[in-house]
């Protein structure tokens, strides 16, 4: 059916209808919107940027919807992907008023993990014409037969906070799940919704091979402030939890009607709530908490209270960074470094709703230190420096489960499979041996040319994959999606209420009576079984809190580069800095504040050995791969345990006695030659990876847990994922997904890119070696960290020896 | 250290490295928690497991009957993982092995997992938990019993090992006041980890022999 142009009278006629709706409501459509309008009507596809609040939705709904007006269709018209299921909620009826504005015949149906089981009926029979889902549940759809025949008359898919989903697997899968729907439908629009990013046109390319940017004109104005410690208060030199500013967040919200208080981690987000609640002069069910690992039920719950301005306060993480639209805070506090600036001016932009106004965040710092972090966040957000987001490019995982979703939904052959994948973005360079690998592993089990013994998933059939088991179909839709949950426990009440999750490693410590913190409530443990850790409610706390692995996200390198030079500019005029300045001046006098093309290197002596202290500003992941790489180095010149412990802004390596170093030797240490080979010998690259394969065997369908109404019938099925990393270590170490595991711990979990940028940069640099006779301001927070990995030449025996000695030592005493 | 003496209800008993419990009084050898074929069923859902730890398994047995020549071997319960087919090719080399040791008798506490499969097939002999041995109640679960010392399989009981900046997940032996557990056999079993407490001796089992912890 050929489009209808934009500048047809009949278009406008239709046009004018929606802008009538606008007007009813007391607005204007933006430039920004008509664009967009316009450009789906020309058959286009795109990337829409506007901070939140400004009618994106509109802007990318317009479109189809004049377009539904002109060409009265039934059947699926528009497939819009949200990221969150609460999101969903507020989308379709969003959605829903303006289908309703338009006079258009459409339905519009929601269909995520948790819809009713009539809602799904309605869509299994194809009764729909917008359809609001997630990208677990377009795969699941992709996953039936029937799905070519489904997406026959679509004219579009509007893809919502992009920027949620380009930088993880959930948009991997998107892109893969996309590319399958240009193949069902190539004349379907593709489009976009994002917040600001640093690489937008990657994000747009990302999405769709051609397409155009349509942004928002003026950009919303953020006023960034900073809670102060007065000039005569001690205030730490390091810490994370920043419970000392209680009373100064205490008074900031009482002022407002309603606030969000955002912290970095889950664990700090629990200890400010308990802190605020145990001083809360107002009602106490105004006060709540809102993370990753609470109940989606209870997470709901709080989100439906804010919306109805019920609460007066939420400490929240990321988990309300995304989304769902509070029109009624008033406030936003960040605890603790911002750690990036797309992601500050996000969470800014959760108040300020009113058109016009500027959004606002208090930031609260936890130690002198952060307060850099703070002047430098808004530097960058002045000069306009955002982060940027990349794709995960190849994973296999994902191409293992999206594979299998093919097989189960009719069936592909090898070559074609091959070339739609390509199509998509993160596997457009995916070389044909690696493609080829996957599939042999999901057909024979194996990486190599053998079969396993009794193994069956996909099998040839008539030149196509397919699915021949229904167990197998089951097992796969049931796991569709690549959100994990290995190695968590459910936390519920033993009357059945559930609280949410925590990891393994916590409960294990805790015996039944032991108590602790978790989802804001004091919970006494009563026993734990079948993956579930029971509890009933306290009026006390003696114990601790849980702690999430992987929470703790690095300092960016937008924030980095800025950092440098804030701390390296005397003349700093921001309240922060001149806050900061006696510190500075300490640093100074003991040691040396680096300038921005230095590398200031700090050896220090204590009674308990020597410490070397070095600041490049660049992350604690990528400090991480430094610490080892620099360990590594040490132990061939002179063969000791080495300890280290690394923060946002330096490392430390530890020794009994250090080899002899000044700055021409920490130069050769630091050189970027063989780091990606040093690096592999130097980390427990094997720790590292197991933990990495956890998500990794999950997504890719190795292991199966946490369906409560099959629990039994699949008990038998339930294998950790770091028993199944070693079987693989052990019997076929030249597979797919150990491949996989080790490129991860590699890319994410030391940032080995940003890592050798970081000493490509030092090399250039000259090296500030100092003495001090005592621990600096910079090195006195990495000297309190715990030192938690290190380097030392053993094996099991002279392991077991030690522990053995240590053990004894004990016991003496 | 290979092995490791303890004594339990007045008996000395020894822990074996190779996750075997060994009474030199009776010439009884113990172990739990076998799950052969555990790959096998795995493979036979979709899972992609690779094969060859039921043969390591049965080797590993083969090694410590021939190295302590037992009167007899009991299994704690769960040999089998699951049902086995015709293709299950642990069944074949098991009864082979059995009849290598044809002397050594052979007695199979029946767990959770054996009622997936007949063990008298592989020429066991077969009786429901508890079986008594004075002073020992020998069960697959882990239940406190009046008549005597419980030692019992099931849990796949580990700990945690610090080991300067690092810690280590081990499997271990478990000796309580009337209970003890002990780890299982299988090379693809997972880890129960335990909180050690007052007056249970805990023994880890490295890849370099056994710690004692407390």
């Amino acid at each position: 059916m050929p489009n209808i142009s934009p500048t047809s009278a009949s278009w406008r006629r239709a046009e004018s209808r929606l802008v009538a709706w606008f007007t009813a409501q007391g607005r204007r459509p933006a430039p920004f919107q008509r664009a967009a309008w316009r450009h789906w009507a020309a058959g286009e596809d795109g990337l829409i940027h506007a901070p939140t609040g400004t009618g994106k939705t509109l802007a990318a709904a317009g479109g189809p919807l004049i377009h539904g007006a002109l060409h009265p269709a039934t059947g699926l018209q528009l497939l819009w992907i949200t990221p969150l299921r609460s999101l969903a909620t507020d989308t379709t009826q969003h959605l829903g008023a303006a289908v309703d504005a338009m006079g258009l015949p459409w339905r519009v149906l929601r269909r995520t993990g948790d819809s009713g089981s009539g809602e799904r009926a309605r869509l299994r029979r194809g009764a729909c014409e917008l359809l609001v889902t997630t990208p677990e549940s377009l795969a699941l759809l992709l996953s039936y037969p029937d799905a070519a025949e489904r997406f026959a008359n679509l004219q579009g898919i509007v893809v919502d906070e992009w920027h949620e989903l380009i930088g993880n697997k959930r948009g991997t899968l998107l892109s893969l799940g996309l590319a399958r729907l240009r193949r069902y439908r190539p004349e379907a629009r593709v489009w976009g919704l994002s917040a600001t990013l640093g690489n937008l046109d990657e994000a747009l390319a990302a999405l769709t091979p051609r397409g155009v940017l349509v942004g928002a004109s003026s950009p919303k104005k953020t006023v960034i402030e900073t809670a102060l410690p007065d000039v005569g208060e001690h205030f730490p030199w390091a810490g994370h939890l920043g419970l000392r500013q209680l009373p100064r967040v205490l008074d900031t919200l009482m002022k407002a009607r309603s606030s969000l208080v955002f912290a970095n981690t889950r664990s700090q987000a629990e200890l400010w709530h308990e802190a605020l609640a145990s001083v809360w002069p107002d009602d106490p069910s105004t006060l709540a908490l809102h993370h990753g690992s609470i109940d989606p039920k209870l997470r709901f719950a709080t989100e439906e209270a804010l919306r109805e301005g019920r609460l007066r306060c939420v400490v929240a993480t990321s988990s309300l960074d995304l989304g769902v639209d509070f029109s009624s805070v008033e406030q936003v506090i960040q605890i603790g470094s911002p750690k990036s600036v797309a992601r500050l001016l996000q969470r800014a932009g959760r108040s300020g709703h009113q058109p016009g106004a500027p959004s606002r965040i208090l930031c609260v710092p936890t130690h002198l230190l952060e307060l850099a972090d703070i002047a430098a966040t808004r530097d960058a957000l002045r000069q306009g420096h955002l982060e940027p987001r990349h794709p995960r490019k190849g994973c296999l995982d994902v191409l293992a489960q999206h594979l299998t979703t093919l097989a189960v939904g009719g069936g592909f052959d090898a070559d074609e499979a091959y070339v739609e994948i390509t199509t998509a973005w993160p596997y457009a360079s995916l070389p044909r041996e690696r493609f080829d690998a996957t599939l042999r592993f999901l057909v024979t089990g194996s990486s190599a040319l053998a079969a396993y013994p009794e193994y069956r998933k996909l099998v040839l059939h008539d030149g196509r994959y397919v699915v021949s088991s229904p167990r197998v179909v089951r097992m796969h839709r049931l796991s569709i999606g690549t959100i994990t949950s290995d190695g968590s426990l459910q936390v519920r009440y033993l009357k059945g209420a559930r609280l949410g999750s925590v990891e393994e490693s916590f409960i294990a410590r805790l015996r039944p009576g032991d108590r602790f913190l978790f989802a804001g409530r004091n919970l006494e443990l009563v026993r734990v079984r079948d993956m579930t850790a029971y509890v009933r409610a306290t009026n006390s706390r003696r114990g601790g809190v849980p702690r999430w692995q992987g929470g703790r996200l690095p300092l960016s390198g937008e924030l980095s580069d800025h950092l440098r030079h804030v701390l390296a500019t005397p003349t700093a005029t921001s309240p922060e800095m001149k806050r900061l300045a006696p510190l500075l001046a300490i640093q100074r006098k003991q040691s040396a504040v680096p300038n921005e093309g230095e590398t200031l290197c700090e050896l220090i002596r204590t009674r308990e050995g020597e410490y070397l202290f070095l600041y490049p500003f660049a992350g604690h992941l990528a400090h991480e791969g430094m610490a080892a790489l620099l360990a590594y180095r040490m132990s061939r010149i002179h063969p000791a345990d080495y300890g280290y412990a690394v923060n946002d802004y330096g490392l430390t390596i530890t020794a009994a006695t250090l080899p002899p170093l000044d700055a021409s030797t920490m130069r050769t240490l630091l050189h970027p030659y063989r780091l990606a080979t040093d690096i592999v010998t130097s980390i427990n690259l094997m720790e590292l990876s197991r933990r990495q394969f956890r998500e990794i065997a999950r997504v890719a369908g190795l292991v199966f847990n946490g369906y409560p109404a099959h629990s039994k019938t699949l008990r038998q099925l339930q294998a950790s994922s770091g028993l199944l990393y070693d079987v693989l270590r052990r019997h076929d170490p030249d597979h797919p997904l150990l491949w996989q595991a080790d490129r991860e711990v590699l890319e994410l979990h030391l940032e080995i890119r940003r890592l050798r940028r970081v000493l490509v940069r030092m090399a250039r640099s000259a090296i500030a070696w100092k003495e001090p006779p005592r621990l600096t301001p910079l090195s006195f927070p990495l000297w309190v960290e715990r030192l938690r990995s290190g380097i030392s030449a053993d094996d099991w025996t002279s392991r077991v020896e030690r522990m053995r000695a240590s053990l004894e030592a004990k016991a003496d005493t | 250290m290979k092995t490791q003496d303890v004594m339990v209800a007045g008996v000395r008993l020894v822990a074996h490295a190779q996750r075997a419990l060994y009474r030199p009084d009776t010439g009884t050898l113990l172990v739990a928690d076998v799950h052969l074929g555990k790959g096998g069923v795995f493979r036979r859902a979709g899972i992609a497991v690779p094969s060859g730890d039921s043969d390591t398994d049965i080797e590993r047995l083969d090694t410590l009957i021939r190295e302590l020549s037992p009167r007899r071997l009991v299994i704690l319960g769960d040999l089998a993982h699951g049902e086995a087919t015709d293709r299950s090719g642990w069944v074949d080399a098991f009864r082979s092995w059995r009849h290598r040791h044809g002397d050594t008798d052979m007695l199979l506490v029946e767990g959770n997992h054996d009622r997936h499969f007949d063990a008298r097939t592989l020429d066991l002999a077969t009786m429901p938990e508890p079986v008594m041995e004075p002073p020992f109640v020998l069960s697959h679960h882990p239940e406190p019993d009046p008549r005597g010392y419980v030692l019992s399989g099931h849990v796949h009981p580990g700990v945690v090992v610090r080991d300067g900046w690092r810690k280590h997940r081990l499997p271990a032996f478990v000796f309580g006041p009337s209970l003890g557990m002990l780890p299982a056999f299988g090379s693809m079993t997972g880890l129960r980890i335990m909180a050690p407490s007052e007056g249970q001796a805990l023994i880890a089992v490295t890849p370099a022999g056994l710690i004692r912890l407390g």
